[in-house]
């Protein structure tokens, strides 16, 4: 999969917005969406959040994660933690980075929040990369990881699938061959 | 009994403090190192004056109005007290003073510096002064002889010395202190203190003693200690009455001793452990205020006579033998507060003292300080960064720091108009905004006058501003915006309308100051004080005026109900225009209107609240959703202005009993649902456009939770509430509620019922003749009366009879239309024309008013605009059209042209009047016609029609020919005796022939439809027809789907048997 593709999965994700116009409910296939009253936060998809935004007619409200002090908690958690810890949102990158590009006015400390959600994702990345690499180099069957999201999986999908190909076929010319190379692969 | 510590606040910055009473006791007065002084009303005082009288201040001294400060700038001030305006120096020194004190009568004022000196200034003329020399280090502190006669002081160089002011010398002087070489390093601040009144006793605490001198003799008599008092006291004071002394340590010790028997009666520690060095007794005893280097002010409370008779044993005896009438007349002292003030006599009091004037002490309620004025939707004004108003327009933001004095305007809906800036260099602090203009107002000052300023942003001319100013010394207090008005309440208790084009219109007199003043539409509300509240109650008054066309006061200043000892946070309207209050107990309160114009509890924010300190500051309430929309503040009453706060919606819950049972909860709905749908009467009466549909949702909203009551209590075997419950149904609901009684075998219910429906039934009837005499006034043709009008309804009667009662009013509709439409067009008048056939089907597609029906290509084209459109594109337009009271302009609609009002005034009653009908027909139908197979199915064919009905269509003729003079119940009822007297087959080929009609009725109506058209307007425009009528069908169909719940709820009893 794309990383556009998850991001537009992401984008049906709900946001609160407060719009500066009013309209009544709207009847779409996903789902109804309003009313809309000026001033008062409705909840709407991000697709129709940035939209709007982007002809100015809301203002978007961040998600209860997207705020300096929470995220710093689940930094220095997924730093202390050895295995992924639970992300405040199974889009939390996505979403971080459609909202800061298009509203970062609405978001305070917009430029720290970016810096968090960095961080934490690299943290993650790094924990993804070392659980790949000793997954290869123990040469086990399969693994479990939890908590990941679809764009940490996406990342990593078609590097890990075309390298464990690779290497199957590596190992499977080998096999003809002597116990040696075996023994070589092992170490 | 000890004295009640109240928890401390934070009164100035960290460092030295002092504090001190005003004459009266009303304020308690503190400065800091922040250089403020401030005057705080009571320990919970969140908005104290401040008043800036240099970079630090070190000590003050207040007494006659007159404020004398200690400042770092090396002089000692005075200013105006409570006004705070600066009223010149007084001296100056080289060197900071470090300590102020008055005299007695408030004459003099003497101040110790750093620089060794003691002055002694006339308060009248700044010029007398006597410098006292002879310290050899900065004075510590000073204190007057009451008799005018001495001063001490004390000194770092350790010395506390007594000088003879008129004389300029030291009478005598004590080595009691540990030396330094200035007041930070000094150990204590030892504030001394002379014994008020008697004059005899100088308190100079040592260590952790106090060492009491004598007068003249100037020989130590004694000393006060405590065991607990490990560090040194840093501050003393004498009780007013002379008899007690209060002492506050560098360990935060407070500690209260019985002079005379040299006994501690209280004692207390600083929360914090904080040095005390600020100390002062109330006036009138029995409180004293204390402050800390940290800045906090603290108030110890409800000294008590108790404590001090416990522990005096002997000299209170005395006290209660030789105490005058006073004593007697009030034997219980409660709170001990006249015990400090009026023990003068004791051995320690010279019989001279024992004669002077009793302070005569009020014990009963303490009035209330009356609430000021405020804008309701704005945050207080002495904040920099503040709301000016947050309505349901939009927001007024106002900035006041270094660098900006300006005004934002944003509004909600930039549809209304795009956002302002204005810089505010007249200094406004109220505020309204409306969809129309801004109104902003400022307080007079010396030179300039109270002025009024509107923005109005939506005149069509390019004049957008205009500026009102107030005659001299009245100043704006509140202000409003209605609808095509402004309004303006002044110092003067005038109230001043004025047109929103700048023409000045009535003004009238208030009956009390003003607090505040709403306005929406055409209404305004006023609050007052009506006059002095009791023991933290307020006493506020409220009028309520309409203008426009019906001027008249609705409300004609009655009390304002407030929950306990709180005050008003909040007034307004809802969107609908119900007015609508909120005090600070968070308690929301709604006018019934239909109760008298009485205000009935809809919600209490605080229930929302999690923490105690939690508040919900409201912006606007809407009946229709029902949302109250406030921003939460957390450990605040006042939103900060940023970051920007979200609004939260909180839900309504009248305050009922029992809420968790299923009975209590079914019971909180309906009567809010009453309650909130009270403003559909109110709208319609003054001319307004209402939610039709919205309406009737309501109603059967209301009669399907009867319904449910009703059977709740039925399965209760509650059968007498069942009954009452019965009395607030509808007609039709009641005859549901017949038969639920007679499937569920109550017959003696159904009995009482059916009676109950006949009593109904008779009401209405009587008082049908009478409404239409109401109602002709308001029609602008009058409707031809007479057996032509008669025959009309007949046949609309029959033909709806069988109708449910959720259709009720859109037949009513229909019907009214169809009237007035007769005495409109002429044309559709000849030719027996049934247009009500034709509008059965239409009024139920649910649109509303504004159905001119003249012309049939104008009724096609208003359908199709009603349709519900799920396009995006299209919903912007109906979202305007029939948007929520948010954004509507709730124009007053003019009756001569709109058909629409006009009926909609009339559906309820004509709905009752159609009603009459109903119970004949239904009881029959029980009787005589086979019952449908169940309720649903009941609604679903409601087109069709009973035997009865047939044969009465067929024989109606006749039986009027018969009796010419009978009335439409009279007939129905000559009917059923004569079907009766049918026989049983006979009866039974009607029903038959009822069965197999219900089929095809929807095509033989279509039939009889189209050639009604073709008949009534011969233009023959059967496209146009086609049309309609599919889509009547389609919207009728859709209409039904409402119907299901109350459907399953009957078919639920139904089924039960």
């Amino acid at each position: 999969m794309d990383p556009s593709e998850v991001e537009f999965l992401a984008e049906k994700e709900l946001v609160k917005i407060i719009p500066n116009f009013s309209l009544d409910k709207i009847y779409l296939i996903g789902g109804d969406l309003g009313p809309f009253n000026p001033g008062l936060p409705v909840d709407v998809p991000v697709w129709l959040a940035l939209n709007l935004k982007q002809r100015q007619k809301c203002r978007i409200v961040p998600p209860e994660w997207m705020d300096v002090e929470k995220l710093e908690e689940i930094r220095e958690l997924e730093r202390k933690e050895d295995t992924f810890t639970p992300v405040p949102s199974p889009y939390y990158m996505e979403l971080t980075k459609l909202l800061l590009n298009h509203a970062s006015d609405n978001i305070p400390k917009a430029d720290e929040i970016r810096t968090l959600v960095k961080d934490i994702w690299d943290t993650r990345i790094a924990k993804l990369r070392l659980s790949a690499d000793s997954f290869i180099s123990q040469q086990e069957a399969h693994a479990k990881l939890d908590n990941l999201t679809l764009m940490e999986i996406n990342t990593t999908r078609s590097f890990l699938l075309d390298t464990l190909n690779c290497m199957y076929k590596l190992r499977s010319n080998l096999q003809p061959g002597s116990s040696g190379g075996k023994a070589q692969d092992h170490q | 009994m000890p004295g009640e510590r109240k928890p401390m606040r934070y009164g100035h910055s960290e460092g030295h403090t002092d504090v001190c009473f005003d004459d009266a006791g009303k304020y308690i007065v503190t400065c800091g190192s922040d250089g403020d002084v401030r005057i705080w009303e009571s320990l919970d005082d969140d908005d104290p004056k401040s008043i800036n009288v240099g970079e630090k201040v070190y000590s003050l001294a207040l007494k006659n109005g007159k404020l004398v400060t200690a400042a770092s700038n090396n002089t000692v001030q005075i200013h105006t007290f409570p006004e705070g305006d600066p009223d010149g120096i007084l001296t100056r020194f080289t060197t900071n003073a470090t300590h102020i004190t008055y005299n007695r009568s408030g004459s003099r004022v003497a101040a110790g510096s750093s620089d060794f000196m003691v002055k002694v200034v006339e308060m009248y003329d700044s010029s007398q002064q006597k410098t006292l020399r002879g310290h050899t280090a900065p004075i510590l502190s000073v204190t007057f002889d009451p008799k005018d006669e001495f001063l001490a002081s004390a000194s770092c160089d350790g010395s506390v010395a007594v000088w003879k002011i008129e004389e300029q010398t030291q009478v005598t002087s004590w080595p009691l202190l540990q030396k330094s070489n200035d007041v930070i390093n000094a150990k204590s601040l030892c504030r001394l203190a002379w014994q008020p009144k008697a004059a005899k006793l100088l308190a100079i605490p040592v260590e952790t003693t106090v060492q009491l001198y004598q007068r003249d003799s100037w020989a130590q008599v004694g000393t006060l200690s405590d065991d607990l008092g490990t560090q040194a006291i840093n501050v003393v004071a004498w009780s007013p009455c002379g008899k007690f002394l209060a002492a506050g340590s560098i360990g935060g010790l407070l500690t209260v001793w019985d002079v005379e028997s040299k006994l501690c009666v209280e004692r207390q520690t600083h929360e914090k452990g904080y040095t005390v060095c600020g100390l002062a007794w109330h006036p009138l005893g029995g409180q004293i205020a204390y402050t800390d280097t940290e800045g906090c002010l603290g108030v110890l409370d409800g000294l008590s006579s108790s404590s001090s008779s416990s522990s005096t044993t002997a000299s209170s005896t005395t006290t209660k033998v030789s105490l005058w009438s006073y004593m007697e007349a009030s034997p219980s002292h409660p709170n001990g507060l006249d015990k400090f003030v009026d023990d003068d006599d004791s051995a320690i009091v010279p019989p001279a003292a024992a004669a002077a004037p009793l302070w005569p002490v009020y014990d009963g309620p303490m009035p209330t300080p009356p609430q000021k004025a405020f804008q309701p939707g704005s945050t207080p004004a002495h904040l920099m960064h503040r709301f000016m108003m947050w309505n349901s327009v939009g927001i007024v933001r106002g900035y006041n720091d270094d660098q900006d004095n300006a005004i934002d305007v944003e509004f909600h809906d930039t549809a209304v108009h795009h956002a302002m800036h204005l810089t505010n260099s007249l200094g406004h602090t109220v505020a309204d905004l409306s969809q129309e203009a801004v109104l902003l107002a400022c307080p007079g000052t010396d030179e300039l006058a109270s002025k009024l300023q509107c923005l109005h942003f939506s005149s069509w001319d390019t004049n957008k501003e205009w500026m009102v100013d107030l005659p001299k010394g009245e100043d704006v207090q509140a202000l409003c915006l209605g609808q095509g008005w402004a309004a303006a309440a002044t110092s003067a208790l005038i109230l001043r309308l004025f047109s929103i084009g700048g023409v000045q219109r009535e003004l009238f007199s208030l009956p009390g100051p003003v607090v505040c003043i709403a306005g929406h539409g055409e209404q305004l509300l006023v609050v007052y004080h009506r006059g002095t509240g009791f023991d933290g109650e307020q006493a506020l008054g409220v009028q309520l005026l309409q203008f426009g066309q019906k001027r008249r006061q609705v409300i004609h200043g009655e009390p304002l109900p407030l929950s306990r000892k709180s005050h008003l946070s909040w007034l307004g309207f809802t969107a609908e225009g119900t007015p609508c209050f909120i005090d600070s107990e968070g308690v929301v309160r709604l006018l019934n209107r239909s109760l008298g114009n009485m205000w009935t509890p809809v919600c209490n924010t605080r229930d929302n609240c999690k923490g105690k300190s939690d508040h919900y500051w409201m912006v606007g309430v809407h009946e229709n959703p029902q949302q109250l929309r406030c921003i939460p503040c957390k450990g605040s009453r006042y939103p900060p202005t940023l970051p920007r706060p979200a609004v939260a919606v909180l839900p309504f819950k009248l305050p009922l009993c029992q809420t968790t049972t299923e009975k209590g909860q079914m019971e909180e709905q309906y009567w809010r649902s009453v309650l909130l749908h009270n403003h559909y009467g109110f709208l319609s009466s003054s001319g307004y456009e209402i939610d039709e549909e919205g309406q009737s949702q309501a109603q059967k909203e209301q009669q399907e939770l009867l319904m449910k009551m009703f059977a709740l209590s039925c399965k209760l075997e509650r059968e007498f509430r069942s009954v009452e419950l019965a009395e607030l149904m509808t007609q039709n609901v009641v005859t549901l509620a017949i038969r639920y009684a007679s499937r569920s075998r109550r017959m003696a219910l159904a009995q009482r019922l059916s009676d109950l429906a006949l009593e109904k039934a008779n009401q209405l009837q009587g008082e049908e003749p009478q409404e239409e005499e109401e109602e002709e006034p308001l029609q602008y043709t009058r409707r031809n009366t007479g057996s032509h009008r008669q025959a009309q309804e007949e046949v609309v009667d029959e033909e709806q009879g069988q109708e449910e009662h959720m259709d009720e009013g859109d037949v009513a509709e229909s019907k009214r239309q169809g009237k007035s439409r007769e005495s409109l067009s002429h044309l559709l008048k000849e030719g027996r024309v049934n247009p009500f056939k034709v509008s059965s089907g239409l009024g139920r597609s649910g649109s509303a008013g504004g159905q001119n029906r003249v012309t049939n290509v104008l009724d096609s084209m208003m359908l199709s605009s009603k349709k519900p459109t799920a396009l995006l594109s299209s919903s912007g337009s109906t979202g305007k059209l029939n948007k929520t009271p948010f954004l509507k302009p709730l124009a007053p609609r003019p009756k001569t042209k709109t058909q629409s009002t006009l009926l909609h005034m009339n559906t309820p009653k004509a709905a009752n009047k159609k009603a009459v009908e109903e119970p004949a027909v239904c009881r029959l139908k029980q009787t005589e016609a086979p019952p449908p197979a169940s309720p649903a199915e009941n609604v679903e064919n409601k087109k069709h029609k009973s035997g009865f009905q047939l044969w009465l269509e067929d024989n109606r003729r006749i039986i009027l020919a018969d009796n010419p003079d009978l009335e439409e119940t009279d007939v129905i009822k000559e009917a059923i005796g004569r079907f009766r007297t049918l026989s049983a087959d006979d009866r039974l080929t009607w029903t038959e022939r009822a069965k197999g009609q219900s089929g095809d009725v929807a095509d033989m109506k279509k039939r009889k439809r189209g050639e009604e058209e073709n008949r009534g307007d011969k233009n023959g425009q059967s496209e146009a027809d086609e049309t309609r009528q599919s889509e009547a069908d389609e919207t009728s169909a859709k209409k039904k789907k409402p119907f299901d719940t109350s459907a399953k709820l009957s078919a639920f009893a139904f089924n039960k048997n």
